[in-house]
């Protein structure tokens, strides 16, 4: 499972050693910048400015795909909603088989522009996840001061994610050996048990781990990454090129 | 003529084949996807999730005093709801695959504020590494799936069980009702979002139409996976359920139902009761030459009422997020 900056071969880019606490609050205003924006031109500033940072990292092409096929997906969909379904100002008039198709240029301008919306947000949350890694992110949630119990749940979760993904897989193998999904009602069987069987093993895991823990001392509480002191230069370069956007963001 | 009826049919059945594809792919997707809602929206959907996610945070800190094993557990199972909605299974008049909520089995199973803050965990780990709904619609994505879904499927089980139906039967309406629930809300709040000066509803039935190839049988398969999942647990581990109290309808809850279904029941038939204002007050005033006047805001000018409601939001939800750590942390020894 391939889905986090840990399993990423990591390029020489300075965006990797930038402060993690700096990169989710750059992320958190350019994505209200992005969803409060009227236009076309900042989305597609943003969008090109994301897509190079994308190309610098050197990512997988893999890893890409499985990143924005769904909202390029979604986009698309939008796009046709709006186009054919809102707007009163009609670009053609198609008359096929008795039915009406009308293509709206209020509908067109609006899809487009919520699909800009969607791939420039999407994009700028993806160099987030691409850069940082899990125990930096929960570091910096932390520091944003986000409930010490939601911090524990998402490591404790996150700890276990591969685990449990680990011994889906060996169970699917075996069911899927044994025909287990040949039909839609084996299959559903199958599945039904997959996941009973998941949650079992949390129960298992929970008792283990808890007994684990309170042998090493655990007390309720789990300590968090602590963060080295903000650098003068992150800041600034950051302040900047949010005055930057904000800039063209106004335009 | 029969020949212009043919065509009609071939060209509806195309027409529906295509936007069954393209929205059954989308379904797939089954949460809100990043930047699909405009910044007051995603606002709006945040700071409805704030509390719900603050009561669950509230229960974890009062159970894991008792019980120290609790924290890891709630991980576990986040990891489990994480993990059940990664998980493409085949929706067969559909022709493609989705993926159930999960938040049914962590609702019936963990109770709905805990399975709430799961819900929360597991999207915000999406958000970020699978672009599976997004950091601007968590908020949207916490009230669908894990507040309605968690809350349907938690009280249709216990109701079910109340009326002394059996586990399985329970669960699976648990398990279906979650997710028909969780596209409902899915549904409003998408319409909402893209729906633009267009009216709500005509939009609105749209989005839910084009849903309906998808969820009316996957509702069906996730509450034969809940039923399913509560039923081997029952065979092989009976002690867990009822230490999760699972098994038992406390009367906390039949309380609580009862008052769901009055209120239901109440909103219902709310257009046939006038209020009090309308009936006593308006009425004495009228008899006593004390008409009421023009109010010297009007609230009912274009979006005013909702703008202020988004501002009184904005700024409980800033302090309820400020304070929130005092509520939910344990004070040092």
């Amino acid at each position: 499972m391939h889905l986090f900056a840990e399993h990423f071969k990591r390029e020489k880019s300075r965006i990797y050693t930038l402060d993690a606490r700096v990169k989710l609050i750059f992320t958190l205003v350019l994505l209200a910048m992005v969803l409060s924006y009227n236009g076309f031109f900042f989305l597609l500033f943003i969008l090109v400015a994301s897509a190079a940072i994308c190309l610098r990292l050197r990512l997988p092409l893999k890893v890409f795909l499985l990143r924005f096929c769904e909202p390029l997906f979604i986009a698309g969909i939008l796009i046709l909603l709006k186009f054919f379904f809102s707007g009163e100002t009609s670009i053609f008039t198609l008359n096929f088989a008795g039915f009406k198709i009308i293509g709206y240029s209020e509908g067109l301008y609006e899809g487009l522009r919520i699909a800009c919306r969607i791939l420039a947000a999407v994009s700028i949350v993806a160099i987030l996840g691409f850069t940082t890694l899990f125990t930096e992110l929960i570091a910096a949630l932390s520091w944003l001061k986000a409930p010490k119990g939601f911090i524990e749940i998402l490591m404790f979760a996150y700890r276990y994610i591969f685990v449990l993904s680990d011994e889906a897989q060996v169970i699917y193998n075996a069911q899927k050996n044994r025909l287990g999904y040949s039909n839609v009602r084996r299959g559903l069987s199958s599945f039904g048990i997959l996941s009973g069987s998941l949650v079992l093993k949390a129960f298992e895991h929970n008792q283990n781990l808890t007994v684990a823990m309170i042998q090493r001392g655990y007390d309720g509480n789990i300590p968090v990454l602590k963060h080295k002191p903000f650098k003068a230069h992150e800041i600034i370069l950051s302040a900047a090129t949010i005055a930057l956007f904000a800039f063209i963001w106004k335009i | 003529m029969k020949r212009i009826k043919l065509l009609k049919f071939v060209f509806c059945f195309c027409l529906i084949s295509t936007f069954d594809f393209l929205f059954s792919r989308a379904a797939r997707a089954m949460h809100i996807s990043e930047g699909i809602l405009p910044f007051n929206w995603a606002l709006l959907w945040f700071l409805i999730a704030v509390p719900f996610v603050a009561y669950g945070l509230y229960r974890l800190k009062k159970i894991s005093n008792s019980d120290i094993s609790f924290k890891p557990l709630v991980g576990l199972m986040a990891a489990v709801v994480f993990i059940i909605s990664c998980m493409p299974i085949p929706v067969p008049t559909a022709g493609t695959c989705s993926h159930p909520c999960g938040t049914g089995i962590s609702g019936i199973l963990l109770g709905p504020a805990i399975s709430i803050l799961i819900t929360a965990v597991a999207l915000l780990i999406q958000a970020l590494f699978l672009a599976h709904g997004g950091l601007s619609t968590w908020g949207a994505d916490i009230v669908s799936m894990g507040v309605v879904g968690s809350f349907a499927g938690f009280l249709t089980f216990k109701a079910l069980r109340l009326l002394k139906i059996n586990l399985a039967v329970s669960a699976f309406f648990a398990g279906l009702f979650a997710d028909w629930a969780t596209y409902l809300a899915t549904s409003v709040e998408l319409t909402a979002g893209i729906k633009g000066s267009a009216p709500f509803l005509p939009l609105f039935w749209k989005i839910i139409v084009a849903f309906i190839p998808t969820q009316l049988p996957l509702g069906i398969l996730e509450g034969a996976m809940t039923s399913g999942m509560i039923m081997l647990l029952y065979k092989k581990r009976p002690d867990l359920l009822i230490k999760m109290k699972v098994l038992k309808v406390t009367k906390a809850v039949v309380v609580f139902l009862s008052i769901f279904f009055i209120s239901c029941f109440s909103l219902a038939n709310a257009a046939e009761w006038p209020g009090v204002d309308e009936t006593v007050v308006e009425k004495y005033a009228e008899e006593h030459g004390r008409a009421a006047r023009a109010p010297l805001i009007n609230t009912d000018q274009g979006d005013l009422l909702l703008f202020v409601f988004l501002l009184a939001g904005a700024i409980g939800g800033f302090v309820g997020g400020y304070y929130w750590r005092k509520l939910t942390e344990q004070k040092p020894k």
